[in-house]
């Protein structure tokens, strides 16, 4: 190449991009021919040019679009957050803006007639519309016991499941209730009345007598599945009363070995 | 970009499905890491969108793109070991997929895999000239807003970089 070919370095990067007009195109090939060392040297880099046009790029996995679906989903989210605390930002805004004491006036008295509103009907018929509510309440609560109580001398044992489960309908359990829980708790030919019972009465834990009648009726359950379900309830309700009945269980000849085991393991646990 | 700018950033979506594959070959050029690049592709998508705000619009989409890119790749030096950054050209060529037919496509396999070797002796800048102009298909005004630089100074430097690898790949191939 000669001293002033390097003019053409610049010239020639556009040519080989297509980035030169019609004329210095022209004027550049004019170079070339007129050129050997150019075009030696213009040639080799062509084709080197065209060959690096042939080349591959790998191409990006599948991964690259999932994890850019799961990016922008995510930015849009936290984006949504951000916006949600600059309408309350907003909001705060508006406060501040509102003249404060013409507001405050107007809640005041808005305020003010509520009350008035409220105090004038309730004066007039609200005291016994009261009354007629509760006495009609409490007629509901007696009919459910009735029905409850009734239910339970059912000869069927689905009968008196159902009214087994009527209990937790009733919001204040008296002692009567109670008393017939614990009959069919101890008493009853079937399993499944039993177990359901225990559940029934597992709900009113928070009366004493019922946990005191609990623990009694340890000793007097003969079927491995109650003696184990027993055990479950004692231990939900932290009974540590209950240990010295179930050391009076685990006395019995004939316990099961299985339920044995449980009960050694609750009183552990409870102790 | 500017209706992303404007908080549509679904449009992102589609800028990203127009422009990732682009976006990935440069990296991988500029890194020979397949998945490095992948990750950064995900990088420089995401600070697009952090960094919407800072789009003025009166440049090329394409070259706000690069020049992020560009971040990207420094950062991502930085955090590796120098000695862990490159892979062995060889390894390269073998890294990049096969020709389609194998008798057909073992030749220029073999020259593809030359021209790799000695693109990846280049300097880092003179690849990127390169790799931009192209296998990215970017005018030299557009390489020349992404660098920073006039249009003439790519000019010349596309050139250099031009020259060097057309003599590092004789030198090879003799």
């Amino acid at each position: 190449m000669k001293m002033n070919c390097g003019q053409y370095e610049e010239k020639f990067s556009a040519w080989v991009n297509n980035e030169l007009g019609p004329s210095e195109r022209a004027e550049f090939e004019k170079h070339l021919a007129g050129c050997e060392g150019c075009m030696q040297e213009f040639t080799a880099m062509q084709q080197v040019w065209d060959l690096m046009g042939e080349m591959e790029t790998p191409q990006p996995s599948a991964n690259v679009q999932v994890k850019f679906n799961a990016m922008l989903e995510t930015f849009k989210e936290s984006e949504a957050e951000k916006k949600g605390t600059s309408l309350k930002e907003q909001l705060a805004r508006l406060w501040q803006w509102q003249p404060r004491w013409p507001l405050a006036y107007s809640l005041v008295i808005v305020l003010i007639s509520f009350t008035c509103g409220y105090f004038a009907f309730r004066t007039g018929s609200g005291g016994k519309q009261d009354e007629q509510m509760k006495a009609l309440s409490a007629q509901v609560h007696e009919l459910k016991q009735t029905m409850m109580l009734a239910l339970l001398e059912n000869p069927s044992a689905s009968e008196r499941i159902r009214g087994v489960s009527y209990t937790s309908e009733i919001k204040h359990a008296d002692k009567e209730v109670i008393d017939a829980l614990f009959a069919t708790l101890n008493n009853d030919p079937n399993v499944n009345v039993r177990l359901s019972t225990l559940d029934a009465l597992t709900h009113l834990a928070s009366h004493p007598e019922v946990r005191q009648g609990l623990i009694q009726s340890i000793v007097q359950q003969d079927s491995p599945l109650m003696q184990s379900a027993i055990a479950d309830v004692m231990l939900k309700l932290q009974e540590k009363r209950s240990v010295n009945s179930f050391k009076q269980l685990l006395k019995q000849k004939n316990l099961n070995p299985g339920v044995k085991d449980k009960i050694r393991q609750t009183i552990t646990q409870l102790i | 970009m500017l209706r992303v700018k404007a908080g549509d950033l679904d449009r992102m979506g589609l800028l990203f499905e127009r422009h990732y594959r682009a976006l990935y070959g440069f990296l991988f050029h500029m890194t020979y890491q397949r998945e490095a690049s992948e990750d950064m592709v995900q990088t420089v998508f995401y600070k697009m969108l952090r960094y919407r705000n800072s789009f003025t619009g009166d440049g090329e989409f394409v070259a706000w793109m690069y020049q992020i890119a560009r971040n990207v790749i420094k950062d991502n030096v930085k955090k590796n070991k120098p000695g862990n950054t490159y892979y062995d050209a060889g390894e390269i060529a073998d890294r990049l997929p096969g020709g389609t037919s194998a008798d057909e496509g073992f030749e220029k396999k073999q020259a593809n895999a030359g021209l790799h070797r000695a693109m990846a002796k280049l300097s880092d800048d003179n690849r990127e000239i390169l790799t931009l102009s192209r296998f990215q298909e970017l005018k030299y005004q557009e390489i020349g807003q992404i660098l920073g630089i006039s249009e003439g100074a790519v000019k010349v430097r596309a050139f250099r970089a031009m020259q060097e690898l057309k003599d590092i790949y004789a030198k090879m191939e003799r």
